[in-house]
């Protein structure tokens, strides 16, 4: 015990470098999801939106509604339907305006490929 | 006064200069008032752990305070049960200005609980947020991720990712 | 200037104020005039003793008597000269505070009469010149106290309270007789200046046995404990003035008796006598604040602060009797000057706080500390008056108490002058005493004035407590009179001085006040300080904040916001202290002392409470009443019923008692 200080030099410094290097311990703990526009039918998206208990996903009309904020990661709606939804491994999702983290995610049913680029919020 | 966009062009640099202003004052030294509406605490035990050596942000510059006359930022988690709106107003205005609020959390964000008659659902009709930081609880990463962008360390990048699969990046 | 035709006047006022109290008393007009007759006669005993103070012991003047009693002689002395002056201070105060205390009505006039007639059996008391004289006002007065407590006999445990009060003044009567008879006897005199005179013929036996009795017997109506447990059973259930008028002189008057024997008739003496004095003087003023801690009711607590008091004075005139022999008579004289000091300083705010006690009583329904609270707001004048009182008390500069207490504790602390180191040790240890009860006192005096004074309403009636109609001209006039004996202490310390010069003989002005304004303790290279400039002092440190924001208002720009609470939502009475919380620390470490004892009863034993109320009841043990007092009633009452056979009710029995005490009485005279 009194040797302490040699098992912390032996041991280096453990403090992690965030943000001058990149940490990606947080990606291995529950993150957010994200969903493949390809698998989101209407009906897949009602699924989700009654199996989410925090009210994260909603479907409105063809566009399927995706609040980052409300969601709590407790994996769910992946359990639900595994192939529409996946893991993103995002954490660092602070935001200054609140609408930036509602997503809104086209349906697969809307007739519109399931396209490139990213999304948005207006 | 222009109309139309250029007006609100004019107050969004405007209010963009006073962020900045606001980041440079902050960035050196922040002290921080954590504030629990009526969390379940998950989020306050993350909060608890940025003092510990492994994420230590007080090599940042940042620092818990008790005393919000001598707070620079809330933090502040959990719905915001009803009977504690008034306190969290008072503590609000305790806070001398320039101040900052976030709302850590999904609780504090609008989830996971509904208005009704004991919560309010969420902080943000009680105290004006600054920097909203999901999860749930959010890891001390993200805290740290989101402390910096309050005070201008850091870029946002939430509104650059579409949370979908194929063909984006995520 | 001779005092007795002034004191003579004071008692013709009395007895004029007591006749038109039992005539006509019971109309409002009438009461007044008898105030105002009692208040002229007040002042005049208070201008009577005051010159008495500086003029020296008058003649022996004889005013007739009868076989029955015997020649009734009085005479004013120096020593009893400052009891008198307190005696006319309270009178006058008390006058002014009775029109509007008491209801007109049958039962005031009574009362009103009984009060003058005791004004004036004390004032007899302390102008008696023999023995005779003095033992008869002595009865008087304390008979008259007993009426006096009994102002509502009807109501619950006012005539237990009494009866404490006539058993433990009849027990000390008994004392002060033997005392008196012994010396009397020795010295072949009743005159009381014919005794002083020859004490010295006494053997030292006699003297001592006499000096103990006096002490033990004037200690019953002092308050020395363990002869104490009246007073906190009279004052609670007794009128205002009444519980002032015990307090404030009553108490005194057993003070003066021990003064009496102690320096006057029977001076000097052994080292123990004087120890023995002081050593019953610390117990009773430690234990005295002790008891004071653990009471919920102000008239209690007020009680407990007398004896508390009464100790410290009787602990000065005993560490005075001891410097006597040790050969220090400057000390001796000094320690006397400061214990009577002492005796008119707590004299005037005792008498304050207690008629404040009643002005928060008639307010507000209660007594009781854990029922008021926030009476500042609604009281202000009945707050400012009591903070004045508490202030003197709690013996904190510039007021009053503070100087009687440094005179007091400069006197202790120069006990190295006797010599010896033992005694020098026990004097110290006096003074250890006297300081941890005068740090308690002021732990008791912030709970004492914080409490109801202070925070929010604890209840309905102290939130709607009002002034209105409540008499301040009484404790106004004696709050003034405290701050007059703070500021002006070099012009009553000058009067005492003269005064000890007559009892004692020692010349004590130069030791005492050198300049004109500082006070030293009987020697020079020791300490000294001035009470009059400490107060100017005080004043204008005070005054310097108030005139610097006066003269500059800050010209930055602020913003006036709310203090920071904590976020607490409401403020709610409950959440601030209550009498008993804030003296739990006292009663955690003298926990030995109050034993106390503590029941507990839960509705069931959910633990976590959930199905009902917990009643917690906790009592402090009465150690007096249990373990010394029920022993000795039940001694004597299994004594007398050894003894009732005697009173058989049979005519023959008595008979044979005649018969044989004739015998007895032939048989004797025969041989």
């Amino acid at each position: 015990m009194p040797l302490w200080f040699i098992r912390g030099l032996r041991r280096g410094v453990v403090t992690t470098r965030y943000p001058a290097r990149p940490d990606d311990s947080a990606a291995l703990l529950p993150t957010p999801p994200s969903f493949r526009p390809g698998a989101l039918t209407i009906a897949v998206a009602d699924r989700l939106a009654q199996v989410c208990p925090s009210r994260a996903l909603t479907r409105e009309g063809e566009v399927l509604l995706y609040d980052v904020g409300a969601c709590t990661a407790c994996g769910r709606c992946r359990a639900e339907v595994p192939a529409a939804v996946t893991d993103s491994g995002q954490f660092e999702l602070a935001a200054t305006i609140r609408a930036r983290l509602i997503k809104r995610i086209p349906l697969a049913d809307g007739g519109r490929a399931p396209g490139s680029g990213a999304e948005v919020s207006p | 006064m222009t109309a139309g966009t250029d007006t609100s062009r004019g107050v969004k640099e405007t209010s963009e200069a006073l962020r900045e202003a606001v980041a440079r004052q902050f960035g050196r030294s922040l002290h921080i008032r954590t504030l629990d509406t009526g969390s379940c605490a998950a989020c306050e035990q993350e909060i608890r752990l940025l003092a510990a050596p492994h994420y230590d942000l007080h090599r940042l510059g940042f620092f818990f305070t008790p005393a919000p006359r001598h707070a620079d930022l809330l933090m502040a988690t959990g719905p915001m049960i009803r009977a504690f709106g008034p306190a969290a107003r008072k503590t609000y205005e305790a806070m001398p200005g320039p101040k900052l609020v976030v709302a850590t959390g999904a609780c504090a964000l609008g989830g996971v609980y509904q208005p009704d008659a004991f919560t309010h659902g969420g902080i943000a009709g009680t105290l004006p947020v600054d920097v909203w930081i999901p999860g749930c609880p959010p890891s001390p990463l993200a805290l740290l991720q989101g402390l910096l962008v309050a005070v201008g360390r850091l870029a946002e990048k939430v509104q650059d990712l579409s949370f979908t699969q194929n063909g984006t990046p995520r | 200037m001779n005092p007795l035709p002034v004191l003579a006047g004071a008692a013709a006022a009395w007895g004029l104020a007591a006749l038109i109290a039992l005539i006509a008393g019971a109309s409002r007009p009438w009461t007044r005039a008898c105030c105002v007759v009692s208040g002229l006669g007040g002042a005049a005993a208070l201008a009577g003793g005051a010159a008495s103070l500086i003029s020296g012991n008058s003649r022996v003047v004889t005013a007739g008597g009868s076989v029955v009693v015997g020649t009734l002689q009085l005479q004013a002395t120096s020593l009893a000269g400052v009891f008198v002056a307190l005696l006319g201070l309270i009178a006058v105060a008390t006058a002014a505070y009775v029109p509007r205390y008491h209801e007109p009505g049958r039962g005031t006039g009574l009362y009103l009469a009984v009060y003058n007639l005791a004004l004036l059996a004390s004032l007899a008391v302390l102008v008696a010149g023999n023995v005779v004289t003095f033992l008869v006002a002595w009865e008087t007065m304390a008979l008259l106290c007993y009426l006096l407590i009994l102002r509502r006999p009807r109501r619950a445990e006012v005539a237990a309270g009494a009866f404490w009060f006539l058993a433990l003044s009849e027990t000390g009567f008994v004392l002060i007789i033997a005392a008196f008879v012994i010396l009397a006897a020795k010295t072949h005199t009743m005159q009381l200046d014919g005794i002083a005179a020859r004490a010295h013929l006494v053997s030292g036996g006699w003297r001592d046995a006499a000096y103990l009795l006096a002490l033990t017997g004037f200690g019953f109506k002092a308050g020395l404990v363990p002869l104490h447990v009246w007073l906190p059973e009279a004052h609670p259930v007794a009128p205002a003035d009444g519980s002032a008028f015990l307090s404030g002189l009553i108490t005194k008057l057993g003070v003066y008796g021990i003064a009496l024997f102690g320096f006057w008739l029977l001076p000097g003496g052994p080292a123990w006598r004087g120890i023995l004095t002081m050593a019953a003087g610390a117990v009773t003023a430690a234990i005295g604040i002790l008891y004071a801690l653990g009471e919920r009711d102000i008239k209690r607590f007020l009680a407990f602060s007398t004896i508390e008091n009464i100790g410290i004075i009787v602990t000065a005139f005993g560490a005075a009797m001891t410097f006597w022999a040790y050969h220090q008579r400057l000390l001796w004289a000094f320690l006397l000057l400061a214990g009577l000091y002492h005796v008119i300083n707590h004299g005037s705010y005792k008498t304050l706080l207690f008629l404040e006690a009643g002005v928060i009583e008639h307010a507000t329904g209660t007594r009781e500390f854990d029922r008021l609270g926030g009476l500042a707001r609604r009281m202000p004048r009945a707050s400012v008056i009591t903070f004045v009182g508490t202030l003197g008390i709690a013996a904190l500069p510039p007021f009053n108490g503070f100087v009687s207490e440094w005179l007091i504790f400069q006197g202790l602390f120069q006990g190295f002058r006797t010599g010896s180191h033992l005694i020098a040790i026990l004097i110290v240890l006096a003074a250890a005493t006297l300081g941890l009860t005068g740090g308690l006192a002021i732990y008791a005096f912030v709970r004492g004035y914080g409490i109801p004074f202070l925070g929010m309403p604890r209840t309905r009636q102290a939130a709607q407590a009002s002034e209105a109609r409540q008499p301040v001209a009484g404790p106004a006039l004696l709050a003034v009179a405290c701050a007059a004996l703070a500021v002006g202490a070099p012009v009553v310390l000058a009067a005492l001085a003269r005064a000890m010069r007559t009892v004692t003989g020692v010349s004590l002005r130069p030791e005492l006040l050198p300049g004109n304004l500082t006070v030293i303790p009987a020697h020079t290279k020791f300490s000294g300080f001035s009470p009059t400039w400490l107060a100017v002092f005080l004043l204008a440190i005070t005054a310097v904040p108030v005139l610097i924001y006066l003269a500059g208002r800050p010209r930055a720009a602020s913003v006036t916001g709310p203090v920071w609470d904590g976020g607490i939502v409401a403020f709610k009475p409950r959440m601030q202290y209550s009498a008993m919380t804030f003296s739990a620390p006292t009663r955690v470490t003298f926990d030995a002392l109050y034993r106390p004892s503590v029941s507990l009863r839960r509705a069931s034993d959910d633990p976590a409470g959930r199905s009902g109320p917990v009643h917690y009841e906790t009592e402090v043990t009465p150690v007096f009443e249990r373990y010394l007092y029920r022993p000795v009633i039940r001694a004597f009452e299994w004594l007398a019923d050894v003894v009732r056979p005697i009173q058989s009710g049979d005519v023959n029995l008595y008979l044979f008692y005649v018969f044989a005490a004739v015998l007895v009485a032939y048989l004797i005279a025969a041989l």
